[in-house]
């Protein structure tokens, strides 16, 4: 059985997003370099769908600080802040208090 | 101990959504444990000081926190403070601790830009005419928070990891104490000096969280974010409320 989710392609909306970077830092830590800066005058980041693997991984939304500046390409839902589902079934910190939508 | 709800939602969203697990992300819950307290008792204490400010007819407790904002940030801190930290990492740590060095650098252009903020309020609200005229004064030009130039200027030489908790604790309450002021408070200026800063406070409080998820794996290194910790929550620390305070008072004299 494939359990692999439905990949679902990513973007920053550099009107939201506050160029930290935070999100390159941190998708190289897990060694998947899918953050990439354009080599353009402008030196923006973008997201390489080619080695992203939202919503495998969702390491970027648990560390950007910008609410609104990751979304989903197609359906422009807003990742930043981590939406409650992609955590609450975590059960690794019971204090965590269940909570629907976001 | 019942949890502000200001707290309780700041810790649903960015305190637990976590990207890592192991060691690190243990150690940072127990850290958590020990802010907890702390971040609660600081947020009641922003309401009763944004409630108090919001009944208030004059706008002097405007000049007082952006002056005392304008001292604890901006080149000031930021060369004397962030450029240490810089250079607090050895030189055969330097690629192990090379995120901790990108982020700090990043920093140093946040807390300019802080203190340009607070300049311009202070600007716009017509307590200054020209930026210049703070040079003359001492309250806008020293923070007396031991904990803030204590801490951030020498423990970085002690451990390059030591940082995580000040980014950890002080940035995590400035968060709150910035939300509850957006929230408590209806007056532009203010919402003016604390609008961009909020995101930016967040992401220096997600380098903690990082930090010690990432770095924070053996003993050893999390000691040093430990101890900083002990040294940031002793009850004797001089907290923002005494230094706002005395800001006041020397606004007064
Ligand atoms: S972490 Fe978020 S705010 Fe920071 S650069 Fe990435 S998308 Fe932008
Ligand atoms: S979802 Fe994971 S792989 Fe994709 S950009 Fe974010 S951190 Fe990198």
């Amino acid at each position: 059985m494939n359990t692999q989710p439905e990949k679902i392609a990513i973007r920053i909306d550099h009107d939201k997003c506050t160029e930290c970077r935070m999100c390159y830092v941190v998708c190289r830590e897990i060694n998947l370099n899918a953050v990439v800066i354009d080599p353009g005058p402008k030196h923006l980041h973008e997201i390489d769908m080619d080695r992203c693997t939202y919503p495998g991984c969702t390491v970027c939304l648990m560390y950007c600080p910008a609410p609104a500046s990751i979304v989903e390409t197609v359906s422009g839902l807003s990742l930043v802040p981590p939406p409650a589902r992609v955590w609450t079934e975590d059960k690794r910190w019971p204090r965590r208090a269940p909570r629907t939508g976001n | 101990m019942e949890l502000h709800p200001i707290l309780q939602e700041f810790l649903d969203t960015w305190v637990y959504p976590t990207g890592f697990s192991g060691p690190g992300y243990d150690f940072r819950m127990h850290i958590t444990e020990r802010c907890i307290p702390a971040w609660n008792g600081m947020t009641m204490s922003a309401v009763k000081a944004a409630q108090e400010d919001a009944k208030t007819p004059t706008r002097e407790w405007l000049w007082s926190s952006v002056l005392a904002g304008y001292a604890g940030e901006g080149p000031q801190m930021s060369i004397k403070q962030m450029s240490t930290q810089l250079l607090s990492v050895s030189l055969e740590d330097q690629e192990r601790y090379i995120d901790l060095q990108r982020m700090r650098a990043q920093q140093v252009w946040d807390e300019v830009k802080h203190g340009m903020l607070h300049a311009d309020v202070m600007l716009r609200g017509g307590y200054v005419k020209r930026e210049e005229e703070l040079m003359d004064s001492a309250d806008a030009n020293t923070l007396g928070i031991l904990s803030y130039f204590g801490c951030t200027a020498m423990f970085p030489h002690i451990h390059p990891l030591a940082r995580a908790a000040q980014h950890y604790f002080f940035e995590g309450s400035a968060c709150l104490g910035i939300q509850v002021r957006m929230r408590y408070m209806n007056d532009p200026l203010d919402l003016h000096d604390n609008l961009s800063q909020y995101v930016d406070e967040l992401m220096h409080f997600m380098e903690g969280k990082y930090q010690m998820d990432v770095y924070a794996l053996t003993e050893k290194d999390q000691r040093a974010i430990e101890d900083t910790l002990d040294f940031l929550l002793k009850p004797w620390a001089p907290t923002l409320a005494d230094a706002l305070a005395r800001a006041k008072q020397g606004a007064a004299a």
